[in-house]
């Protein structure tokens, strides 16, 4: 396995989190600006198009990262922290809700959850997609996370790793065993998706 | 060739994370594994799959309210400045996106919305670079829309490079081959992801080698589209729109509906405006049968033309007579077919009913058992390769 470096700092990240640690409001605000639509789309997709509950997660992991950002140390580092808050994040809540709504702890599949996301919003967004986003909510945690962190962080698999404190070989077996999750759950839309191209 | 399966590796490979060797080595390996290609399809529709959701953008009412739950944070009188680790446990607004009915929260919301305003075209500035292909100078001063590459450039998708008389330039398809420009040439790059690599040929020529499994790597022209079959390839496309591709190792497809051609190693095809890809023949082929076959496919030769083809035609060129079957009417078909058997008698299961018929599944048995003679005897180690690869 040579998987390469993938970008996954936006450009300026090291000044803004330093600005941050001195207390400045504004940049906070880049911060948040830079950051803010990944997570939360993580988020989403995490609990199947949920947008109360991504917002809130969202909200979370802004909030832990702002009120503990003095004392974080390692700007090459920022990004991993980022991504595992984020991870923790919704982690979290899931347990939370499943307490709160008293699921059946033994499945480790989440049921989807289309709360505020009517069938109208999300098929304007197209068939596939929605459909692909059920799939993918309906994944183990584990393998739904990697897949989110790839395709939302665009993570390399060393950054994944160490975001969610496995290996790289862990990381790669879970986006392979995800990836044939989905394709098997939606080989009928195989030729939907070709069409599409 | 079987060092050892690939399978850890192929989302991997699919998401262009590999490094070049070893993307080769799982490339070469995917020819050889029926199991792994196997694995390689389910992992590439997973990849197209997930790519299909889209960034969503988070709502504005986000930061109003951290701003609050920051400023509370702040206040030595707030009950929430406590210990950071649990700050947010406290801080936590019990209702969800609360409207804000206080004139200083409307006026942190139109200021949120102006931040807004202003941090979109941050994003805009500072987004990532769409997909691009490195560019390398080889001669001259090739150029990327209406500026000249030093050295180094990058293709973007979208984009149009292009070389003059004394121009060449060398581009790197993403980690899966290397396709060179030669003068006079004008090239677009369409699409680049993991299922699917795409060039526009305007007119020019290219010198594409690729390695990977067949149908990622495109190209475009006036008149046809060439599919990579796993190959090396020369694609010439003149002024008037009209292509000739020249196959150097593999196979390559020219299609243009309703026509197809495979063209293996050795072998070339030419197309053009309106007609499409013509008779993919062996470059070897006699004069006679060359121009014949030109004059069939392009000049509405007729059955002079035809007559020639058959005459000269040797058991190589089989490649040639079984193309011609679906694209004549049926009274050539019959002469067609019996050239054809002549040369090579079809396999057990062919009939000649079957085949005037224009049956695929005998086609297609025809066309595998043919396979053999058009992978010439000059060739005996690339004839065991694709038949222990595709057969």
């Amino acid at each position: 396995m040579e998987p390469q470096v993938a970008m996954s700092d936006p450009v300026g990240d090291e000044d803004v989190v330093a600005a941050c640690q001195r207390g400045d409001r504004e940049a906070f605000r880049r911060l948040f600006e830079l950051h803010k639509d990944r997570v939360y789309t993580v988020a989403l997709y995490f609990f199947g198009g949920d947008e109360a509950l991504a917002a809130d997660v969202t909200q979370q992991v802004f909030l832990k990262l702002f009120t503990r950002i003095a004392q974080f140390r390692s700007e090459a580092e920022f990004a991993t922290w980022l991504h595992r808050l984020t991870v923790n994040a919704c982690v979290d809540e899931r347990r939370k809700q499943r307490r709160l709504t008293q699921l059946d702890d033994a499945d480790d599949a989440l049921p989807f959850l289309p709360v505020s996301a009517s069938h109208e919003r999300r098929y304007a967004r197209g068939e596939v997609a929605a459909r692909v986003q059920a799939a993918v909510a309906e994944l183990k945690p584990k393998l739904r996370v990697v897949v989110l962190l790839k395709y939302f962080e665009g993570l390399s698999y060393e950054e994944m790793a160490r975001a969610l404190g496995c290996s790289k070989g862990t990381v790669a077996s879970r986006l392979n065993r995800g990836h044939k999750a989905l394709a098997h759950r939606l080989a009928h839309l195989r030729a939907a998706l070709l069409q599409g191209d | 060739m079987f060092r050892r399966h690939v399978i850890t590796e192929l989302a991997a490979y699919c998401q262009d994370e590999l490094a070049p060797p070893a993307a080769r080595r799982v490339a070469e390996h995917l020819l050889a594994c029926a199991r792994c290609r196997a694995e390689y399809e389910q992992i590439k529709l997973g990849v197209a799959l997930a790519r299909t959701l889209p960034m969503q953008q988070a709502p504005d009412t986000i930061w109003p309210q951290l701003e609050a739950a920051l400023t509370a944070a702040a206040s030595p009188d707030a009950p929430a400045a406590v210990a950071p680790k649990h700050a947010h446990a406290e801080l936590r607004p019990r209702r969800r996106f609360a409207l804000f009915a206080t004139w200083p929260r409307a006026a942190a919301v139109t200021f949120a919305a102006l931040a807004c305003a202003a941090f979109l075209g941050g994003w805009l500035y500072l987004r990532p670079p769409a997909p691009a292909w490195d560019v390398a100078r080889v001669t001259g001063t090739p150029r990327i829309g209406a500026e000249r590459i030093g050295e180094r450039g990058r293709l973007a998708v979208g984009e149009w490079l292009e070389t003059d008389a004394h121009s060449r330039a060398q581009l790197s398809v993403a980690r899966i081959g290397q396709v060179e420009v030669e003068p006079e040439t004008r090239v677009r790059l369409v699409t680049t992801r993991a299922t699917e690599h795409r060039l526009e040929l305007a007119r020019g020529t290219l010198h594409a080698r690729i390695y990977a499994p067949p149908r990622l790597f495109f190209v475009d022209t006036p008149s046809a589209v060439a599919a990579d079959l796993g190959c090396a390839y020369t694609l010439e496309v003149d002024d008037a729109g009209r292509s000739l591709l020249h196959v150097t190792s593999g196979w390559v497809a020219l299609e243009r509906a309703p026509r197809e051609s495979y063209v293996p190693a050795g072998a070339a095809c030419a197309t053009a405006p309106g007609t499409g890809p013509g008779t993919p023949y062996f470059e070897d082929a006699s004069d006679n049968f060359l121009n014949a076959l030109d004059a069939f496919d392009f000049k509405q030769g007729g059955d002079d033309a035809l007559n020639t083809v058959l005459a000269e035609a040797r058991v190589r060129d089989t490649l040639t007579l079984w193309h011609l079957l679906p694209r004549v009417d049926a009274a050539r078909r019959a002469r067609v077919y019996e050239r054809l058997a002549q040369l090579t008698p079809p396999p057990a299961g062919v009939t000649r009913a079957g085949v005037l018929q224009l049956d695929d599944d005998m086609l297609a048995r025809w066309k595998d058992d043919l396979q053999d003679k058009w992978l010439h005897e000059s060739f005996p180690a690339a004839r065991k390769v694709w038949r222990r690869l595709w057969q």
